[in-house]
């Protein structure tokens, strides 16, 4: 199968449409929030994007660091 | 002292009206007093899923208007015990009742029956407001699509603002097929976006359409989604029931054959 699942689509578009509900934003804003959030964490951390999400939940924002291999 | 749950999803066509009516009949046949109540003033259609549309007399807004007394507006299902209908007005509209009216008609209904089942119409809007107000518990009925999804969570978050904090997530129309193939989202997909706990999750299954159109609950019948719905009501009333597998073992045959087979 060479096409990309429709299912990893759908689960990209409606946790972006979730958030930008949960905050009242557009979907583009939460790539800002992370992005920011990633600009800034990254001065005292040392950071890989793939190490760092941002989940923003109906009652929480969660940043996840994954950190080093111990 | 009954409890009062409310069937809401915010998207319409899921299923909510479906699933009312086969919670209902299986609460009933695990010998609980249960009244299911249609929210939906203006389009009324919980009477009809049950085959019990030629039997309305009165209904719930004559009922809060005080046309007529509470036990002449409930409609006995004969082939159940214990299972009544209060069925919504079909010339009214949601300005028709109140929040606090539900809230006192629900508070009435708690002494006679074990579970109130409350119909919700879609929306977040009066009709909604008016289907929780008096609601312990929420069940949320959503498809693995992404609209549908989406509105269960707003209305979600709506629960959680109205202080409404006990609920519990039903996936309905999985079908096996596309999930294996990739192409529609897994139950735990689904409750990983929502964060609520799965209380059932059903199978797409023919048996509703034909149980519709009959005005029958599947639950009478010998299906997947029968077997789904009982096992939810059996959860609702605290039993802890190991959620069953929805993919049909298929046979070595149709296995091999499946491996050729060129989506």
């Amino acid at each position: 199968m060479l096409r990309k699942s429709s299912v990893s689509i759908a689960k990209d578009r409606v946790k972006a449409l979730v958030v930008s509900d949960r905050v009242h934003c557009t979907p583009d804003v939460y790539d800002n929030i992370c992005r920011e959030l990633f600009g800034s964490l990254s001065k005292y951390i040392e950071l890989t994007e793939d190490d760092f999400q941002v989940n923003i939940n109906r009652t929480q924002v969660v940043i996840t660091f994954a950190g080093e291999d111990v | 002292m009954g409890e009062v749950i409310v069937i809401t999803s915010g998207k319409g066509g899921v299923g909510k009206t479906t699933t009312t009516a086969n919670l209902g009949a299986g609460l009933s046949k695990l010998d609980q007093k249960v009244v299911v109540i249609d929210t939906d003033l203006g389009l009324r259609n919980l009477d009809v899923v049950m085959g019990l549309e030629n039997l309305i007399v009165y209904n719930l807004v004559d009922v809060i208007e005080g046309t007529c007394r509470l036990k002449q507006a409930l409609i006995r299902d004969k082939r159940y015990e214990n299972l009544y209908l209060l069925p919504s007005a079909q010339t009214k509209d949601k300005t028709a009742i109140s929040p606090g009216q539900m809230k006192k008609l629900t508070a009435e209904l708690r002494d006679e029956f074990d579970y109130i089942l409350l119909d919700c119409p879609a929306g977040i809007e009066q009709g909604f407001m008016n289907a929780i107000a008096g609601a312990d518990r929420a069940i949320i009925v959503t498809t693995p699509e992404v609209s549908a999804i989406r509105d269960a969570d707003r209305i979600i978050g709506l629960l959680e603002s109205n202080k409404l904090k006990k609920m519990d997530l039903i996936i309905n129309r999985i079908r096996i097929d596309m999930v294996k193939r990739g192409d529609m989202m897994t139950v735990d997909d689904v409750t990983e976006i929502l964060s609520v706990p799965l209380i059932g999750a059903l199978p797409d299954d023919e048996q509703v359409v034909i149980g519709t159109n009959q005005g029958e609950p599947v639950i009478g019948l010998d299906s997947k989604a029968g077997m789904a719905y009982m096992n939810i009501c059996k959860r609702i009333m605290g039993t802890d029931v190991p959620f069953m597998e929805l993919s049909n073992n298929p046979g070595l045959l149709s296995r091999i054959t499946g491996l050729f087979k060129k989506d």
